[in-house]
């Protein structure tokens, strides 16, 4: 397929232009690539602009990247204008426009599970306004006060005289209207769309596979490039020769970026068989003979430092120590993580004189553009960042690095387009890994099983002082003891530190970032207390949360899916349960795991259960294929995942030796929603904090010993299908 | 005359003028709800970074321009000019130019001393910033009052932990 | 070593207002990152940094650790007459550092 990717606004020139039937074409709810009569649709406000035909084409001002929010975030906008959902198409705001507007958008980022919690109030505020102006519209066009009109459903509809007008009939009015200073937003209760389980509005074009993700991009006499940096972290290009595939057919240009070579050919296959063959000698610096076993060298260095950074410091944590009945200690492992985002790292930029076009598969289309502006030294305002979906996030699509080599490209290839795609290696061995991490947990109990001290040490590298050259002044990175400095339990004296100990090896933001791996440790440790004091896993959590406010959902959450697991009731012989409960990005989360494992130490998941309370669930149907993609992506990691460091090096290169978890090994999830109103919590992350505790903790009572690091494999477990 | 009626005058102007200042910061304090739990620094109030160093003298929101990119690629240099409409001359110029940050460590990111050598009044350099704030150019004029400008700088890098 | 560079408009006549620029090379070491050893690298900033127009001190800085790395500083002076430009600066660790360079000034064309 060669379709010319299509954009809104008014630079139409090398794209085909569509139809004003297209809207017709499209399927329901679909979004709008492009609108012919874009310029005439009157606009009630930024978010919503609706056609005389009755269509409402709402602004989604984030990424989509398979988590769905593109069909909740309109959802919300669709709630308070009381808009008939089958006549909505959503429509992407750019970064661009956003620029121009003064960020009437706000923030475009998509990342840290905040798309929904952090819009929902300005979203709901855009629908309830246009909706005002479109009653204001219909109550001045028939002469009757506001308050006898009630909108619902794509109409205005005055009762006593029985006369409607369709949304598309006061459209062109309503827009001429001033807004409202305040609006009033609907009660929850009173929800008819949020709360649904609408299907994503991209549905029917992924699976005909019309969808465009930034690695479909094509663009008239576009060039392809293939890139490679050094194998070694930081390294640069000392020399380069190219003779052997300079002149071959097919290959345009190769380029010696400093640090990345790069292949510019007329496809990508020619780029990038061509690439392997130029052959580089890189300048490693010092850090050519890093190892994993070095690196742990360094964590256990970083656990014996003096002068630590305190994080969280109750009561008298070591005095307490001193005095226990009994202490438990325990150290806990987890290792760097590469993303492994289906679709690898891919930039389309087009320079032409000051003016950049950039397509990217980007989390983060401001960042895109500042980067692109400065990588180009151009103006920011010369800059158009057109909107793509992903192939898959996950946190490494937010940081610009794969976009400043795009760009740099596009300026050595002025005037041509050039998509810049990685390959796989490229991407495994080029992460912005999560950080591994040595975690050392000590507990003190008193005779009766009552933990009155705990003291959680974490050395591990960090990612805002290394990624983002952020000042920690209390020398605390946040990300680095997540869930260990606000874990809910009552324990009278508490000790968090931390040991910053940064590598060679770049560190970046992985699906749930510090919650992906502090919370194994946590919920894992918690159970070996449990053991110890020869307490029911649930019941001594319960226990130990305080009766408070904050608490509250802590319970519920873990009450809810406990419940929903059967926890307490009879296993088959040689099924075991593991249970965890986590909080993070504005939700709580528990999950339990019912696992056996045979004397080929083959793990069989019989059951995961996994729940969340996000306050309110949006779109439940996007919940809980959220959280099953979760599982995949996190038992995958709890399996498999881990990158190793060898001569300064990533060891793994491809799915080979970075597995993926197959078809027939997927367990069967039971997603629980438990939404307790409220608040607005986040989805796309906090599934992974619970699960991997779970699942160690039914494993660790399955084999009668403590797993304390992942990934699993390296104790010799493996999956089967149950 | 008591300590408390050489105090009266200027804490009654202090709190006049910090009532104003509470105006102006509608967009960056709408994500302080937020603030709490971010990673890169709490998010300060306008009195919070300039009446230490105006103490109630006059304050005025005028003559005061900031150049700074709206979306700032990263964090580690963002280049930050200021201008303050001034003659520059014995009579009237400006003494001090502060650079203010509402979220870095340390709030006076530079103090610039001028006078009327300087011809005028501006100043360009690049700054840190941890992170999305907006920030205060500040100057003090030889009258001792004082003038003063806000920009919001957008870090773009560091979205994954601002929330705003 | 010049660890500073200034920069001038080529053609300056006394009474313009001429802009200057300076660049110091200096980490500006913010004191909150550890290196790749598990040392924190102490801070360590230029604290003051003064430039004279022959004898008159014509711009004093007192930088943070909030400016960036290889400072750059953009002002403007008054130029009467060829002078020196005479630049000093001093880290926390004590280190100064110093720049000189002439201003050529043509007098005004009456």
């Amino acid at each position: 397929m060669n379709t010319p990717l299509t954009h809104a606004g008014a630079e139409r020139r090398h794209f085909l232009k569509v139809s004003s039937t297209a809207t017709a074409g499209l399927s329901l709810g679909f979004f709008v690539p492009e609108r012919a009569n874009a310029a005439e649709t009157p606009q009630l406000n930024v978010w919503v602009e609706i056609e005389a035909n009755d269509i409402i084409i709402i602004r989604y001002a984030r990424a989509e990247m398979g988590q769905g929010s593109m069909t909740s975030a309109p959802m919300i906008i669709a709630e308070e204008l009381d808009a008939d959902w089958k006549k909505v198409r959503v429509e992407y705001a750019t970064a661009h426009e956003n620029l121009r507007t003064k960020r009437a958008y706000g923030d475009m980022a998509s990342v840290g599970s905040r798309t929904i919690r952090n819009s929902q109030e300005y979203l709901r505020k855009a629908g309830a306004t246009a909706r005002e102006m479109l009653v204001a519209a219909a109550a001045q066009q028939w002469g009757v006060p506001a308050s006898e009109c009630k909108a619902s459903l794509n109409k205005v509809t005055h009762a006593a005289s029985k006369r409607s007008l369709s949304y598309g009939q006061l459209a062109a009015a309503a827009a001429k209207l001033e807004a409202p200073k305040e609006v009033k937003l609907k009660d929850p209760k009173d929800w008819t769309i949020i709360g649904k389980p609408i299907p994503r509005i991209d549905i029917p074009d992924i699976v005909t596979g019309r969808i465009k993700y930034g690695i479909d991009t094509q663009l008239p006499g576009m060039l392809h490039a293939a890139v490679a940096a050094c194998p070694v972290f930081n390294g640069k290009v000392k020399s380069m020769d190219a003779s052997k595939v300079e002149n071959r057919r097919g290959i345009v240009k190769v380029l010696n970026m400093g640090e990345f070579v790069a292949v510019v050919a007329d496809n990508w296959w020619r780029a990038k068989e061509a690439l392997r063959e130029v052959s580089v000698d890189w300048d490693v610096g010092e850090h050519g003979t890093l190892s994993s076993a070095a690196i742990m060298t360094h964590f256990k260095a970083g656990m014996e430092q003096a002068d630590l950074a305190v994080a969280r410091n109750d009561g008298n944590a070591p005095e307490a120590l001193g005095k226990a009945v009994k202490v438990i200690e325990a150290d806990y492992f987890t290792p760097y993580l590469a993303h492994a985002t289906m679709e690898p790292m891919v930039c389309t930029a087009w320079l032409q004189g000051d003016q950049l076009e950039v397509w990217s598969s980007t989390q983060n289309p401001e960042g895109t553009l500042a980067v692109s502006a400065a990588t180009a030294g151009i103006p920011q305002a010369n800059v158009k960042v057109h909107p793509v979906q992903l192939g898959g996030g996950l946190g490494r699509k937010s940081p610009q690095d794969f976009t400043r080599q795009a760009v740099m490209i596009a300026k050595a290839m002025a005037g041509k387009p050039v998509k810049m795609l990685w390959t796989r290696e490229e991407e495994i061995q080029h992460g912005l890994y999560r950080p591994a991490s040595l975690m050392r947990f000590k507990a003190g109990m008193d005779a009766s099983g009552k933990v009155d001290a705990l003291h959680i040490r974490v050395s591990a590298p960090s990612i805002l002082a290394t990624l983002l050259k952020l000042p920690l002044p209390k020398g605390i990175d946040g990300q680095a003891v997540a869930s260990f400095n606000d874990h809910p339990y009552d324990i009278p004296n508490t000790l968090v530190d931390y040991a910053q100990r940064n590598t060679n090896v770049p560190v970046g933001f992985w699906r749930s970032v510090g919650h992906s791996q502090n919370p194994f440790g946590r919920e894992c440790f918690i159970d070996e207390l449990a053991l110890a004091a020869g307490k029911d896993p649930v019941a001594f959590r319960l226990d130990m949360l305080p009766n408070n406010e904050k608490s509250k959902r802590d319970r519920s959450i873990l009450e809810a899916v406990t419940k929903a697991a059967g926890w307490g009731s009879k296993l088959p012989a040689g099924v075991f349960r593991g249970v965890a409960e986590t909080e993070g990005y504005g939700s709580w989360t528990a999950c339990v795991c019912e696992v056996s494992v045979n004397a080929k130490n083959e793990v069989k998941i019989h059951r995961v259960v996994i729940g969340i309370d996000p306050g309110y669930a949006v779109n439940p149907d996007n919940i809980v294929a959220q959280f099953q993609g979760s599982v995949v992506h996190g038992l995958t990691a709890i399996f498999w995942g881990e990158n190793t460091i060898k001569e300064g090096r990533v060891e793994q290169s491809n799915f080979h030796d970075y597995r993926m978890m197959r078809l027939n090994e997927m367990p069967k999830v039971e997603v629980v929603i438990a939404p307790t109103g409220g608040f607005w919590g986040g989805v796309g992350e906090p599934a992974q904090a619970p699960l991997a505790p779970a699942l160690v903790n039914a494993i660790s009572a399955a084999m009668g010993k403590r797993i304390r690091s992942l990934p699993l494999k390296n104790h010799g477990l493996s999956l089967v299908k149950a | 005359m008591s300590v408390s009626d050489a105090y009266a005058p200027s804490r009654r102007r202090w709190l006049q003028h910090s009532a104003s200042l509470g105006l102006a910061w509608a967009t960056v304090q709408a994500s302080s709800a937020y603030a709490q739990k971010m990673e890169s620094g709490e998010l300060k109030t306008l009195a919070q970074m300039i009446s230490p160093i105006t103490q109630g003298a006059k304050l005025l929101q005028q003559d005061v321009s900031i150049s700074a990119p709206v979306l700032a690629d990263n964090g580690s240099l963002v280049q930050l000019g200021v201008h303050v409409q001034s003659p520059m001359t014995v009579q009237d110029h400006v003494t001090h130019l502060y650079l203010l940050s509402q979220r870095n460590p340390v709030t006076r990111m530079a103090v610039f001393h001028m006078g009327p050598w300087n011809g005028r009044a501006e100043i360009n350099t690049r700054v840190r910033l941890a992170g999305t704030q907006a920030v205060v150019a500040l100057a003090r004029l030889s009258s001792g009052e004082f003038r003063y400008a806000q920009a919001d700088i957008i870090v773009t890098e560091s979205a994954c932990v601002d929330a705003s | 070593m010049n660890l500073a560079r200034m920069q001038w408009p080529e053609r300056i006549v006394a009474g313009d207002v001429v802009k200057v620029r300076l660049l110091v090379q200096h980490p500006m070491d913010t004191g909150y990152l550890q290196d790749l050893l598990g040392k924190m690298v102490p801070r360590n900033v230029i604290r003051l940094l003064t430039c004279k127009l022959g004898a008159r001190e014509v711009l004093r800085v007192e930088p943070s650790s909030g400016l960036a790395a290889n400072p750059l500083f953009e002002f403007f002076v008054r130029a009467t007459e060829t002078v020196e430009m005479h630049v000093e600066w001093i880290d926390d660790r004590g280190n100064r550092g110093e720049h000189k360079q002439t201003m050529i000034v043509l007098p005004t064309v009456s």
